[in-house]
């Protein structure tokens, strides 16, 4: 359905991305792990079509994807209804006076004719139905999350792409989010540098290494038991600890950052 | 209004980096006496804030955009010398870390923007704001655009004047008062108008969120 | 305080701060062509083996306001019917060599170790530009947000709704910051001293 090819990507002199090449299929469930500054909010971006890559190709659905190519109305419309993407910073993906506005924005620009209807019953499979009239800048940043996640997920999209989606979140709702996830029908990528959260969130897993290259596609937990790797993706890393006298060397994952 | 550099003489250039290092001293002696040992972050924060608004783009009919500088809503939020001192730095920023912007235009448009326009929009705002509290607002923002705007073209406007060879041609700018004020003024004249609107509607919304408990 | 000449890259840059700006300063006291071009051409030597990309970098700066005003130019001339040619060449080679003079700067010299003398300098504008990098990334973050989320053109309510969204947040985002960076510097002790 979505498919990279060579995908590069540097800003100024800087390599942000190393010639990713992966295809994902209808209905996947894919979690993208690479630690902090390994391009995968710049991933994400590419494969929504809002950055144009240095090199290489982006299709979905057989159909170049680009800011380019996206100017044609028809693409935009057909693409932009399909497949959507969580930024990191819930906030700027917030701006309309109410939070039934920011829900029902998608398809009153689609123009359809229940809008409000549609934004009602995704703001309350979310548990933010409560929250309809206030302006989205004064919610929690839990709440802004699942303001902006009802407010994609409105339009039924096939692909959905998620930057991070726990890392504003505590625990608790890191589970709900979990099972509201492998509860939906379509196919997901979703970012992470928390290794624990990883398996519960995709089967197969996709991770960028420190040298900006794709350093693993296959089963997250082949991934995990590879402490070679994980050492070289800089998501595990060695800790010296004194006891009593002995000192010795652990290797350590750090979850909750 | 960035002017690259090459178009200003050392005639004007140096007397306002001097006039310029004067008014930072002093600017600074004043905030550290407002604000102690805050100064430094709130100066910081602020060069940040102005060299952000200075993106926000203000959606024109049709697609097109414009610009507008935050100088009137930094100004009457918090005070001349913070907006002046925050407005030196973001050019300073702009010219030696992003290579955006002149260095020799540097003080000229501090002292313009920064310092002029600032004050521009405090008195057009003490003064008005008896009769009408959002007339005044709109003003200072209006104000700290086009002022600025019309010192810079005369500024440019001079050069001829004071720096030409022997045979009278021109060794900067070339154009005289009578080309530059017109050429700067009037689109400025229409781009203060979104400058007002920010002034008004940012001021609105940090005095609302002052009111409020943090 | 640790001492300012004990770290040769520091000196180094300090030197540079100093050679670019008396560089910049010989620059416009000159005013024959060809002196100019030498200071063009050693500069772009300078610059090694990025020179093709500096010069067309500067290019690209200057082009908007160059074109414009030497159009001018050469219109008023022409009414005057007076050669041009001569103005118009120092003008553009002045712009293009301070231009290029300033980039190769920003390229080569890290500013903030240039100005390690002042520690209050270099802390105020370490802060500053660390602030407005993340401002800048949040500025395009509201805009690709905007473009990822509308299957048509967004409205210019919707824009104007953008941009008020925006500004508010770097208000709110800057007052918070002011607020956490002047603890942060008591806590560190950073007025002790």
């Amino acid at each position: 359905m979505l498919e990279l090819t060579g995908v590069s990507h540097r800003y100024g002199a800087a390599m942000v991305l190393k010639e990713i090449s992966f295809g994902v299929e209808a209905g996947e469930k894919v979690v993208l792990l690479g630690a902090n500054g390994t391009g995968k909010s710049t991933l994400l971006k590419i494969a929504n079509g809002l950055i144009a890559p240095s090199a290489g190709q982006v299709r979905y659905r057989g159909e170049a994807i680009s800011p380019g190519a996206l100017r044609n109305a028809a693409r935009n419309r057909r693409f932009r209804g399909r497949a959507a993407l969580l930024f990191q910073n819930p906030d700027a993906m917030l701006f309309n006076p109410t939070v039934l506005d920011e829900i029902a924005f998608g398809p009153r620009q689609l123009g359809l004719a229940d809008a409000e209807e549609r934004a009602r019953h995704w703001a309350a499979a979310l548990g933010v139905g409560r929250h309809l009239d206030r302006p989205p800048f004064g919610l929690s940043g839990g709440e802004k999350q699942k303001v902006c996640l009802a407010a994609l997920l409105v339009l039924e999209p096939e692909l959905l792409l998620l930057d991070e989606p726990a890392a504003a979140l505590d625990p608790r709702s890191t589970g709900w989010l979990v099972d509201f996830l492998a509860g939906l029908r379509c196919t997901v990528i979703t970012t992470t540098h928390n290794l624990s959260l990883a398996p519960e969130l995709g089967r197969r897993a996709l991770v960028l290494g420190e040298d900006h290259g794709l350093l693993h596609d296959g089963g997250v937990e082949a991934f995990l038991g590879d402490r070679e790797r994980l050492l070289a993706a800089n998501l595990m890393h060695i800790h010296r600890h004194r006891h009593g006298l002995v000192e010795h060397r652990h290797f350590h994952v750090h979850d909750w950052d | 209004m960035h002017i690259p550099d090459g178009f200003l003489s050392p005639q004007t250039y140096v007397p306002a980096y001097a006039v310029c290092a004067g008014l930072w001293v002093l600017g600074m002696r004043r905030l550290r006496a407002r604000l102690d040992e805050e100064t430094l972050p709130w100066l910081a924060v602020m060069t940040a804030l102005s060299f952000v608004l200075m993106m926000v783009a203000l959606p024109l009919p049709g697609g097109s955009t414009v610009h507008a500088a935050g100088i009137g809503l930094l100004a009457l939020s918090f005070g001349v010398w913070m907006s002046f001192l925050a407005v030196s730095l973001v050019l300073a920023m702009q010219a030696l870390l992003f290579g955006d912007g002149g260095i020799t235009a540097l003080p000229v448009n501090a002292l313009a923007m920064g310092l002029a326009g600032s004050m521009a929009a405090w008195w057009t705002w003490r003064g008005l704001r008896r009769t009408n509290e959002s007339l005044a607002l709109f003003a200072a923002g209006w104000v700290s655009m086009v002022l600025p705007a019309l010192l810079v073209a005369l500024v440019l406007g001079i050069q001829p004047a004071i720096a030409h060879d022997t045979a009278g041609r021109p060794l900067f700018f070339p154009f005289g008062p009578e080309v530059v004020l017109p050429a700067v003024l009037l689109p400025h004249a229409l781009v203060g108008l979104g400058e007002g609107l920010l002034t008004l509607l940012g001021h609105r919304y940090l005095t609302r969120r002052r009111a409020q408990p943090a | 305080m640790n001492n300012p000449f004990a770290d040769p890259g520091a000196r180094r840059d300090r030197l540079a701060l100093l050679a670019y700006a008396l560089a910049v300063l010989a620059a416009t006291l000159v005013h024959d062509p060809r002196w100019l071009a030498g200071g063009l051409t050693v500069t772009l030597l300078l610059a090694g083996s990025g020179a093709g990309g500096l010069l067309s970098r500067v290019l690209r700066t200057v082009l908007p306001f160059n074109l414009a005003v030497s159009m001018g130019y050469l219109m008023l001339a022409w009414l005057r019917t007076e050669p041009p040619w001569q103005t118009l060449l120092l003008l553009n080679l002045r712009v293009l060599l301070l231009t290029a003079i300033t980039f190769l700067f920003v390229r080569r010299v890290n500013l903030f170790r240039a100005l390690g003398f002042s520690r209050s300098l270099t802390y105020l504008l370490g802060l500053a530009y660390s602030q407005a990098l993340t401002f800048r990334r949040a500025h395009e973050d509201f805009r690709l947000a905007l473009v990822s989320r509308s299957p048509r053109r967004p409205g210019l309510m919707d824009r104007y709704r953008v941009s008020a969204a925006a500004a508010s947040w770097y208000l709110e985002k800057a007052l918070a910051a002011a607020r956490e960076s002047a603890q942060a510097l008591r806590s560190r002790g950073f007025f002790d001293a």
